[in-house]
């Protein structure tokens, strides 16, 4: 089987594998590179807790071959965690209990991170089809969609509630 | 496990079609064939870097790569039915991944873009070892919907009438397909001059409904007309049972959408 070289920028990190047979990007993701906040929750498209930021565009990694993202730019939870962008809205989401088992809050967070950098001002109704790719079955999403909300609020100098 | 091929040319992938047959999967958005196809086949071609994703616009028409994906069809196509559709696949991760050309292949109940690409009356061409060749989006349904070759554009013209899109879904947003219809009609002094029905979850796969047309060709579009229409669509559709929908709650709700479209239309 030809085996191809792929690199990625994972969190700006310069990432090389080899590869051969179909992988997907949330195996090299999850498994080679150790960055668990990829989930793995239906690997059919489904859920959206691999959910992750490719070239400034949510993707799921679960169905993304990762031999079509080489030279791409990656970025999960770990990568918004680093750069502290992230800081309020993990702020919003313990005030507004949007977190209960955790097991959907990463994607949530890339979800609503990639929301928000589209549209910075977003209504309840564009926040509920922002993350209508994302299931929670725990919250009944409506702390999700406060927490959202109440970070939307503080970004435009109004008091989060 | 699969072999990956990254064909560099439309004349390269055509070729490991011809040459690999049925034991190669094609993976555009991955959407269904990461789920279905992919991880079976025992070679797997990813299309994605072949640049098929280009719009380009004429004279009203649309030539569209088949690597379009839903999120480019939201954001630049000019025909709010195709604008709707593609707002109906799955959530925004989806959405940038999903490509047309993919969902011309959807399985059933799925195929919500292809739904208005045969109100559209649109064609596909695909590329082969022998060349280019062309053929109507509904001659290719009814011919069994088997890909030859690479499936490289869709065209169509501009709307040959007024165009109404509506789906029947579980849920606003990213929900499942129950049923969809696709109704362009063009009046001609108060009669219906031209009309094309396309149905989606009534079938194998997306289907022009003749019956319905006829119904509607040559009569005011009135309550009478949009009746019979909704009736014939209803009687003529084979919708299938799964877990999203029933076939008798399906057929219903087909009636119930084209009597909603036809509505529109007539309203203006
Ligand atoms: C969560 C979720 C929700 C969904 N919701 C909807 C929905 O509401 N409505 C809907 O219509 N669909 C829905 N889908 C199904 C699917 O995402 C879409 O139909 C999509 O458009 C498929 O496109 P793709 O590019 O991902 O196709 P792929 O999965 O890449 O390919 C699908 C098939 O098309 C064939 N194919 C693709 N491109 C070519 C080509 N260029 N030449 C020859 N053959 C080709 C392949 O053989 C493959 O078997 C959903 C999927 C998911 C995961
Ligand atoms: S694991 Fe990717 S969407 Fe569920
Ligand atoms: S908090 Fe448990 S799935 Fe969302």
């Amino acid at each position: 089987m030809a085996s191809r070289i792929v690199s990625l920028k994972v969190n700006g990190q310069n990432e090389e594998f080899i590869v051969g047979a179909l992988t997907s990007l949330q195996d090299i993701l999850r498994d080679t590179l150790n960055y668990t906040s990829v989930k793995e929750g239906c690997r059919q498209g489904g859920c959206g807790s691999c959910s992750v930021i490719i070239d400034g565009e949510l993707r799921l990694s679960c169905l993304t071959p990762v031999q079509e993202v080489d030279g791409s730019e990656v970025t999960t939870l770990e990568g918004l965690n680093q750069s502290n962008s992230i800081a309020a809205l993990q702020q919003q989401f313990i005030d507004k209990y949007a977190a209960q088992c955790g097991f959907c809050t990463p994607g949530m967070m890339v979800a609503i991170q990639a929301l928000l950098d589209r549209n910075p001002n977003p209504s309840r109704d564009e926040i509920t089809e922002g993350l209508a790719g994302n299931i929670c079955r725990c919250t009944g999403y409506l702390p999700i969609i406060k927490a959202v909300e109440g970070v939307v609020a503080e970004m435009s100098g109004a008091s989060g509630d | 496990m699969a072999e990956y091929l990254q064909p560099g040319s439309l004349e390269e992938a055509a070729g490991m079609i011809a040459s690999h047959g049925s034991s190669l999967a094609i993976v555009a958005g991955g959407t269904s064939a990461m789920r279905y196809s992919a991880p079976q086949a025992e070679h797997v071609m990813g299309v994605r870097g072949l640049g098929m994703n280009k719009i380009e616009h004429f004279s009203g028409g649309l030539s569209l790569g088949s690597g379009v994906t839903m999120s480019q069809i939201r954001e630049s196509l000019p025909i709010p039915a195709l604008q709707e559709a593609a707002r109906g696949v799955g959530g925004p991760a989806v959405q940038n991944m999903a490509t047309i050309g993919g969902n011309i292949f959807a399985r059933q109940p799925y195929g919500d873009v292809a739904v208005v690409l045969l109100a559209l009356d649109a064609t596909v061409t695909f590329s082969t070892v022998n060349g280019e060749h062309t053929k109507k989006l509904e001659d290719f349904y009814a011919s069994g919907a088997q890909a030859d070759g690479l499936l490289t554009r869709i065209d169509c013209a501009a709307p040959g009438g007024e165009l109404v899109y509506l789906k029947c879904g579980r849920r606003r947003f990213n929900s499942p397909t129950v049923i969809a219809v696709a109704a362009c009609v063009g009046l001609d002094n108060g009669k219906v001059g031209n009309a094309c029905i396309a149905l989606g979850g009534a079938g194998k796969h997306p289907t022009r409904c003749a019956a319905a047309e006829k119904a509607l060709i040559g009569e005011a579009l009135g309550v009478a007309s949009i009746r019979a229409a909704a009736d014939q669509a209803a009687g003529a559709c084979s919708p299938g049972t799964d877990s999203v929908a029933s076939e008798w709650y399906r057929r219903r709700m087909i009636a119930t959408y084209l009597t909603r479209a036809l509505q529109q239309i007539a309203a203006g």
